[in-house]
């Protein structure tokens, strides 16, 4: 059963990062993207954390692509890109070439890893205890625990960036006539 | 880490807030200017950079008061958050190079942009994020560190709206940034996965570089450091910086060149430090080949070029090479002392590139260009810009006995004192190149010092008082660092808590 | 036990059984109640436009749903020429699965009379009268929400047409920035009753003066009521088909079987939020209990396990009566200010009420018990400042605007 979960994610998961690459259409390439967070969220749940699964679907799936997709809709960039155009002719066999090197040593090192019993070296990764699965949502009480208290600070203050996130983001799309249409020269350019 | 689950044994974390005490002025500073901003009319804008500045003094005032009451550790929240030495100079030299930073904008920014209000609101949240490095010591908080110095510095790189150039600078600052954010987030994922913590100093004991699980340890270190290694601009990440460096207001390309670049540097020395110390095998020779190739390539570059802020783009990517060198000996050599060669480095580095960026404005004040040949003359018109200009040259390519020597010193003495093969090699390419950037340096003196002004204008330059205010005291710092190396305390530096300890 | 576990070794028979049971009676209630509910929308329209409505199918007109279900399912199936095949395709079932998803958290039923916990034996297995009880419980609900976006997104898109592809614009904004209410609001709620859980929510709630919609004071109701009408696109929210400006927004192109599927979700949708509401702040099934000082009022329907559905289904018919009067009687809000009411109103609001109800549970806590009077003065103050600097905001806003002539 957790071997069938686990092959059907990471089927989807992968169909939908390879349709992220290799899809022509912006909004194609969005929903593809749609999928592998999706197949991320279901390995979530196989490993009980629901709380994280449905983080996941309601922030990434939820609020980031539909604004992916709102931003593609409103500038109307919603066509197929012309990818011939080629400024270095060695660039894309290169990045091939690059891209396949990493995959074969990412699955090198994982391969080589292999043979890591959990169980064999005691009670898991050193640091980490399991989450109680008695409680109901045991999952939930464990992350919000660990959030406020070990990790208290970084939260807090992420809150400012996200305030400073706004600032930067409404200067940037806000276009006034007039006021920054004065010449900016003169700077040491 | 997770500690036991019951929801009875949850225990408010303790929070001391003397120690927190900068992070606090700053928080609370970037709201009130955020309001300030609102009540201001246009007219008296200028405020805001004043308060700014006082904003950045006051956070200095708990750094010091923490650095003469109790010289001891201050640990929080299950030591990811630890004010020591380490973290107090670092935290004073941010905000201080904030200061002067605030010092070179107040008068750009007033006669360029309506937006003052977020400019420096901005500016201190980046600013703060640097502070907040200076004293994580948990993956968690170095991300979230770097994002919050980052972020808002894409914003401040693309400032000026209307300039293509800046616009560039923006887009290629913010792309290249959050890919080395998600290739270092994939690499700490990796490390995570490994040791199952995210407190450094557990990662620095179970990353060994020997168990079965090798392979991917070795992933995750290598992605860490390529992540840290865009943010230093270290070759071959460095391609987005001389673009940024151009397009971005001057004073955001000193902040950038200076202190965003000594946030990487200190995470990259808490990394080594504490998190991988027992796998020098791995990051020894990765640092060793990054430092090698950054140092020549960023002088044989900086040799080529026309425009004084690509040059000291290049020239500040070379620096970053020989901050690397001691790091890339940390596990051989005495890691004392290399992670006290990178501290001297970064203040003394921060203080003079500060000093020639202000040059630079003051200069293109009048002459509106930032072609190198642009400075001829310049002793005839504005002698006092000369001589401190050549003061931060000299600085820069080492020349005894201004600051640059000192800390180039200390950087050879740290990889001398490995006493390996690897680590000669690596001290002479580094003495090769202190050669070859003197080259450049000498060039922009002798156009300063021998040729003509090239349209025979020869009317002084009008330098604003705070503009002379940086001035003074980056090239005081300069000054006094060379002379008097042993004035700035520096043996109190060596106090990173939890390192060395084995 | 009582949550049921897919888990290999209790995979047996009887769970299985209880399982599609629950699912089966669960689509076709679905259904069926949708049906109703479009002819129930008509008839109650009509009553209050003083005209007659649907009266020919069936008594009282009752089977005018099913007709009309059948004449879309016969009509041509139109795709436009310019449209993204796949995705137009794709965007009706996005928009209807959601809708359905959602009832299998919803506590349908059970006997909750005289302080039970609602579960009832079947196949040897006691259960609740509830699809699934996840541990994050109503947070699914959310995120069924915000999947529900792209149907309505990908409709207008994918139909190459200028009409619908600023529906799905409008709508998506428009979900989105009610979300953020949503959230807070619901957010109230999980702090009273301290679960996730749709069930445990429920069992929380077991007298009127526990009821959540009291316990959070009222104001995370309204606020929740308010945007989850936004996030349905019903009137007075409903800019995303507005016939006098889109001709019927996103689903323009769309026709035959294709456009029913559009049809039913809303419908459905309008059913599953009541029912949310209900669960949320009314005690869903729970009996109408009261519990005040000397008055005991514990009213038994007798009826056993389907007192809590007869309970529910009262409940239910309130809010969705609420819904059709409100679509009766309101007119359609323009698009500023809807927006301005999500973002500078409702946000604020609820985000302030929320800190608020944490600062008085805070104070429960503590040994010597904070003066509730004193935290709900300090609350008052903290509003006047944030209200006032909201203002200026604006204003300064509005002021930089008109002098830098900026578009936005």
């Amino acid at each position: 059963m957790d071997i069938l979960v686990f092959v059907c994610a990471a089927a989807m998961i992968l169909c939908g990062a390879l349709g992220v690459v290799t899809l022509r259409h912006p909004v194609h390439a969005a929903l593809s993207l749609v999928l592998t967070l999706f197949g991320v969220a279901v390995l979530f749940v196989a490993q009980n954390a629901h709380f994280l699964a449905v983080a996941q679907v309601i922030v990434y799936a939820g609020a980031i692509v539909v604004l992916f997709l709102f931003v593609i809709m409103l500038l109307g960039v919603d066509r197929v890109e012309d990818l011939h155009a080629e400024p270095f002719k060695v660039q894309r066999p290169l990045a091939i070439v690059s891209g396949v090197a990493l995959a074969g040593l990412l699955i090198a090192a994982v391969v080589a890893s292999q043979h890591t019993n959990v169980a064999a070296r005691g009670a898991g990764l050193p640091g980490v205890n399991p989450v109680r699965n008695d409680l109901h949502d045991g999952n939930i009480v464990a992350l919000s625990k660990d959030l406020f208290s070990g990790h208290v600070l970084a939260f807090e203050l992420t809150s400012v960036l996200l305030v400073i996130a706004v600032v930067a983001t409404v200067l940037l799309a806000r276009r006034s006539r007039g006021i920054d249409a004065a010449p900016t020269d003169g700077q040491a350019t | 880490m997770i500690s036991a689950l019951v929801a009875s044994d949850f225990a408010t974390p303790h929070v001391d807030y003397h120690a927190l005490a900068p992070e606090i002025v700053l928080g609370v500073g970037i709201c009130l200017l955020i309001v300030l901003d609102l009540f201001l009319a246009e007219s008296r804008k200028w405020l805001v950079s004043t308060v700014a500045g006082l904003i950045l003094l006051g956070a200095v005032l708990p750094v010091v008061t923490l650095g003469v009451i109790g010289s001891d550790v201050r640990s929080m929240f299950d030591g990811r958050y630890v004010i020591d030495n380490f973290s107090l100079v670092l935290k004073a030299l941010f905000l201080l190079s904030g200061y002067v930073v605030v010092l070179m904008s107040s008068r750009d920014t007033e006669e360029r942009t309506p937006y003052q209000g977020e400019y420096y609101t901005l500016l201190l949240t980046s600013i703060m994020g640097m502070v907040m490095m200076a004293s994580a010591r948990d993956l968690v908080s170095v991300f979230v560190a770097l994002e919050f110095l980052s972020i808002p510095a894409y914003m401040l790189a693309a400032w000026r709206k209307r300039d293509s150039k800046s616009n560039e600078a923006g887009m290629k600052y913010f792309l290249l940034g959050v890919f080395a954010s998600a290739v270092m987030l994939y690499g700490m994922s990796l490390l995570y996965g490994v040791t199952g913590s995210t407190r450094l100093v557990d990662i620095g004991q179970a990353v060994t570089g020997t168990d079965h699980l090798v392979g991917v340890q070795v992933l995750g270190i290598v992605f860490v450091i390529v992540g840290f290694a865009f943010k230093v601009s270290a070759v071959p990440f460095h391609t987005w910086a001389p673009d940024v460096y151009q397009g971005a207001p001057t004073p955001i390309t000193a902040f950038l060149s200076v202190a965003s670049k000594a946030a990487g540097f200190v995470a990259l020395s808490l990394l080594v430090f504490l998190a991988f110390p027992a796998a020098k095998s791995v990051y020894e020779p990765f640092l060793w080949v990054l430092a090698a190739v950054t140092i020549t390539v960023g002088n044989l570059l900086a040799l080529k070029q026309k425009n004084i802020v690509r040059m000291l783009a290049y020239s500040s990517v070379s620096q970053g090479g020989f901050i690397l060198m001691p790091l890339a000996v940390a596990g051989t050599g005495d890691a004392r002392t290399s992670l006290r060669a990178v501290v001297v480095y970064l203040i003394i580095y921060a203080a003079t590139n500060l000093g020639a960026f202000a040059v630079v404005m003051a200069v293109s004040r009048k002459t509106h260009s930032g072609e190198i040949a642009s400075y001829g003359g310049l002793f005839n018109y504005a002698p006092g810009l000369a001589a401190v200009m050549t003061l931060f040259l000299a600085s820069l390519a080492g020349i005894p006995p201004f600051g640059g020597w000192y800390a180039k010193f200390g950087a050879f003495k740290a990889v001398l004192e490995a006493r390996t093969g690897a680590a000669y090699t690596l001290a002479v390419i580094a003495a090769v190149n202190t050669v070859v950037s003197a080259a450049y340096y000498i060039t922009l003196m002798r156009e300063m010092w021998m040729k003509p002004a090239p349209d025979g204008d020869e009317s002084p330059v009008r330098v604003p008082r705070n503009l002379v205010a940086a001035l003074v005291i980056t090239g005081v710092a300069t000054l006094a660092f060379g002379v008097l190396p042993g004035f700035s305390g520096y043996g109190a530096i060596t106090g990173l808590a939890g390192a060395f300890g084995r | 036990m009582l949550s049921l576990d897919l888990l290999p070794h209790s995979l047996t028979l009887a769970t299985v059984l209880i399982i599609l049971l629950k699912v089966v009676v669960i689509f076709v209630l679905g259904l069926v109640g949708t049906m109703l509910m479009v002819w129930f929308e008509r008839k109650v329209i009509s009553g209050m436009q003083n005209r007659i409505g649907p009266n020919k199918a069936g008594p009282w007109g009752l089977l005018q749903t099913l007709a009309d279900g059948v004449k879309l399912f016969f009509k041509e199936d139109l795709i436009p020429d310019k449209s993204d095949r796949f995705v137009f395709k794709m965007a009706p079932f996005l928009a209807f699965v959601p809708a359905f998803l959602v009832w299998s958290v919803i506590p349908l039923g059970g006997d909750f009379s005289g302080g039970r916990d609602g579960s009832f034996s079947m196949f040897g297995h006691r259960t609740w009268m509830q699809l699934a009880d996840p541990p994050i419980g109503i947070l699914l609900v959310l995120a069924l929400s915000s999947i529900a976006v792209y149907g309505v997104m990908l409709a207008g898109w994918s139909s190459g047409s200028k009409y619908p592809l600023l529906g799905s614009v409008r709508a998506s904004a428009q979900m989105i920035s009610y979300e953020a209410a949503l959230g807070l609001s619901l957010a109230a709620v999980i702090l009273v009753s301290g679960t996730l859980s749709t069930h445990g929510i429920v069992l929380g709630q077991s007298s009127v003066s526990r009821w959540s919609v009291i316990a959070t004071g009222l104001l995370p109701f309204i606020v929740f009521m308010i945007a989850a009408t936004a996030e349905l696109n019903r009137p007075p929210f409903d800019l995303v088909e507005a016939e006098s400006e889109l001709v019927s927004g996103f689903n323009t192109e769309y026709s035959s079987i294709r456009f029913a599927l559009f049809y039913l979700a809303e419908f459905m949708n309008t059913i599953t939020m009541s029912g949310i509401i209900v669960t949320l702040f009314f005690g869903g099934p729970q009996p109408v209990r009261f519990d005040i000082g000397s008055l005991h009022v514990d009213p038994n329907l007798h009826l056993g396990v389907l007192s809590g559905t007869v309970w529910f289904l009262l409940k239910l018919l309130v809010f969705l009566y609420i819904y059709v009067w409100l679509r009766a009687t309101l007119p359609r809000l323009r698009y500023d200010q809807l927006m301005n009411l999500g973002w500078k109103l409702l946000i604020p609001v609820a985000l302030w009420w929320f800190i608020v109800l944490a600062a008085l549970r805070i104070g429960d806590e503590r040994t010597p018990r904070w003066n509730k009077g004193v935290v709900l003065a300090i609350g008052a103050a903290v509003f006047i400042a944030g209200a006032t600097l909201l203002v200026v905001a604006n204003g300064v806003a509005r002021r930089n605007r008109e002098r830098e002539g900026a578009m936005f």
